[in-house]
């Protein structure tokens, strides 16, 4: 069995995102996007069970690759990467097609995501690439539980969840808190940097993804409410108590 | 400018996203029908004053490749140029697939539209709603993705009056449908939210909220954090990747407010924030902060109400 497992690299996301011409700037080193460990841990727990092979893929502008390293380290054997300026700023469409296309060089039965990433939050990269490549997308899987037999896949829905059987060949989205992402030890740190990540030029990918949203403008909008604070000196309840009479919640 | 607008029956009703969009479309004189996808026999989503037409799926198959098949012809023959849905777990599959179909990149997590010569112009929030981002989509097709609560629902009187086709079954299979129990207040619908984040330190200090919630007749929410921790479904997420509330009291405790909160909330009527750090951006958007302890704090609020 081939699982690929799509990870994106991402600005720190402990620092706010500021923007350059509409596009989301990216410095040189980004991480890997948490989001993704997900989609890794899923498919490294499917890879214990069937002896899969896992292959990362990943696209955007160039840089550093350490959060393909970090996906490495997870325990995934392989990269395929491209890494374009072209793909600076790139829409979902354009992102689901190259990502397809590299599934399609990775020969993978599966194709495992997270179900938004953590800056761009589009979430609609999985379905997308489902329909490039004409596959079932069993998307939002909270809870995996592989059995003997097969792997049961549960679905978050929006009254509750419900269960299928992992399909050979589909995509999956992962949602946070679906699997427990293991922690890279010393020794995976060190394995993975022997392991290969293979690029791949932008040309030799057919693309057919338009660049049909067209950046305006930001707009700033004040927002900052200058509330009341106070600094609780064991009766600061007090406070609250009156605000909810105010407001007649009490 | 011809608009299709993508719902679904949840609780054998039309979806409350779909209801907010038809307002805004008919704000814009915008031409518009519905389709709707659901699994009930013959729910009420028809109307005089629109097409509707109601793809019947079961609920034991998973159809939606088929569902937007379906659309993607209902595009075609009615020269549809808009289509809309709000962002919930069904339409963010169906308008991905169609995107691909009709080679136009969707626009997620709107929250405002507008049509300027001919285009549609869309507006997201971004960082924390500190700023608006501007997008003009040019395709024959736009595709949006709306924010729920973006804008006010429509109150229209509905009947049966719809165009019924039944959808036919996909190659996957689904079983053990398991509907949560809806206990007390929704985070939707609920006036007053109390939330959670990683400030309440333990997942057994969750019961302290869920007191002072049923006290005061609330929902109970919590952070992307401590909804990753497994300390709460993913159901009860309120931010960028979870629900968008607007209640008239958010009590936020033990929130520090990141961005991917925010998103979710930062447009409640009056916002009541406990947390111990001072420099905690929930601060910024509060209209009571309270500088503390929220597991000192709770517990004496709760005896005094």
């Amino acid at each position: 069995m081939k699982i690929a497992v799509c990870a994106k690299q991402i600005p720190d996301p402990a620092i706010e995102i500021s923007y350059e011409k509409g596009h989301i700037k990216r410095p040189e080193e980004q991480v890997l996007d948490d989001t993704d460990r997900y989609g890794i841990e899923l498919a490294l727990q499917l890879k214990e069970k069937f002896d899969a092979e896992v292959t990362i893929l990943s696209m955007g502008p160039k840089g550093t690759l350490k959060g393909v390293q970090q996906a490495l380290q997870m325990g995934a054997d392989k990269a395929m990467i491209v890494s374009d300026e072209n793909l600076s700023g790139a829409n979902s469409l354009t992102t689901s097609n190259v990502l397809s296309e590299l599934a399609k060089l990775s020969e993978a039965d599966l194709i495992i995501l997270g179900t938004e990433s953590t800056d761009g939050y589009s979430g609609t990269v999985p379905q997308q690439i489902s329909r490039y490549l004409n596959l079932d997308c069993i998307s939002y899987v909270k809870a995996v539980e592989v059995n003997s037999e097969k792997v049961i896949l549960t679905r978050q829905t929006i009254e509750g969840s419900e269960k299928v059987d992992m399909p050979d060949k589909c995509v999956i989205s992962v949602t946070a808190g679906g699997v427990e992402p293991r922690y890279p030890n010393f020794k995976d740190i060190m394995a993975a940097k022997s392991k290969s990540i293979q690029e791949i030029p932008l040309n030799n990918l057919n693309l057919t993804a338009k660049n049909n949203l067209k950046f305006i403008d930001i707009e700033e909008v004040e927002s900052s409410k200058n509330g009341q604070k106070v600094i609780d000196d064991g009766e600061a309840h007090k406070f609250i108590i009156e605000k909810l009479k105010e407001l007649k919640i009490l | 400018m011809k608009a299709l607008i993508i719902s679904e029956v949840i609780d054998g009703k039309l979806g409350l996203g779909s209801l907010e969009i038809i307002s805004k479309v008919r704000n814009l004189n915008i031409e518009f029908q519905l389709v709707t996808v659901g699994v009930d026999d013959v729910p009420t989503i028809g109307s005089d004053s629109f097409k509707q037409t109601y793809l019947k799926r079961s609920s034991n198959s998973l159809q939606y490749n088929k569902v937007a098949d379906y659309i993607n012809n209902i595009i075609q023959n009615e020269q549809v140029n808009l289509v809309l849905a709000s962002s919930t777990y069904q339409c963010r599959d169906i308008i991905s697939f169609l995107s691909v179909d009709f080679n136009s990149s969707p626009v997620s997590n709107v929250i405002d539209f507008s049509i300027e010569n001919h285009k549609v112009q869309t507006v997201n929030s971004i960082n924390g709603g500190n700023q608006l981002y501007k997008t003009e989509v040019d395709s024959e097709v736009s595709f949006l993705l709306i924010r729920p609560k973006s804008f006010e629902a429509v109150d229209i009187e509905l009947n049966s009056n719809y165009i019924s086709i039944d959808v036919e079954d996909g190659i996957t299979k689904i079983y053990d449908i398991h509907k949560e129990e809806k206990k007390g207040p929704q985070l939707e619908d609920s006036k007053v939210v109390v939330s959670a984040g990683r400030g309440m330190v333990d997942v057994s200090n969750l019961s302290i909220i869920n007191e002072l919630a049923s006290k005061l007749n609330a929902a109970v929410g919590g952070t992307r954090a401590i909804v990753d921790a497994g300390w709460m479904p993913y159901s009860q997420q309120v931010g960028q990747t979870g629900k968008t509330v607007k209640p008239d009291l958010y009590i936020a405790c033990g929130i520090s407010g990141a961005t991917q909160h925010q998103v979710g909330m930062k447009d409640s009527k009056f916002i009541i924030a406990i947390n111990k750090d001072e420099e905690a951006p929930i601060f910024q958007i509060s209209d009571l902060g309270i500088v503390g302890d929220t597991l000192n704090i709770l517990p004496k609020l709760i005896e005094s109400i």
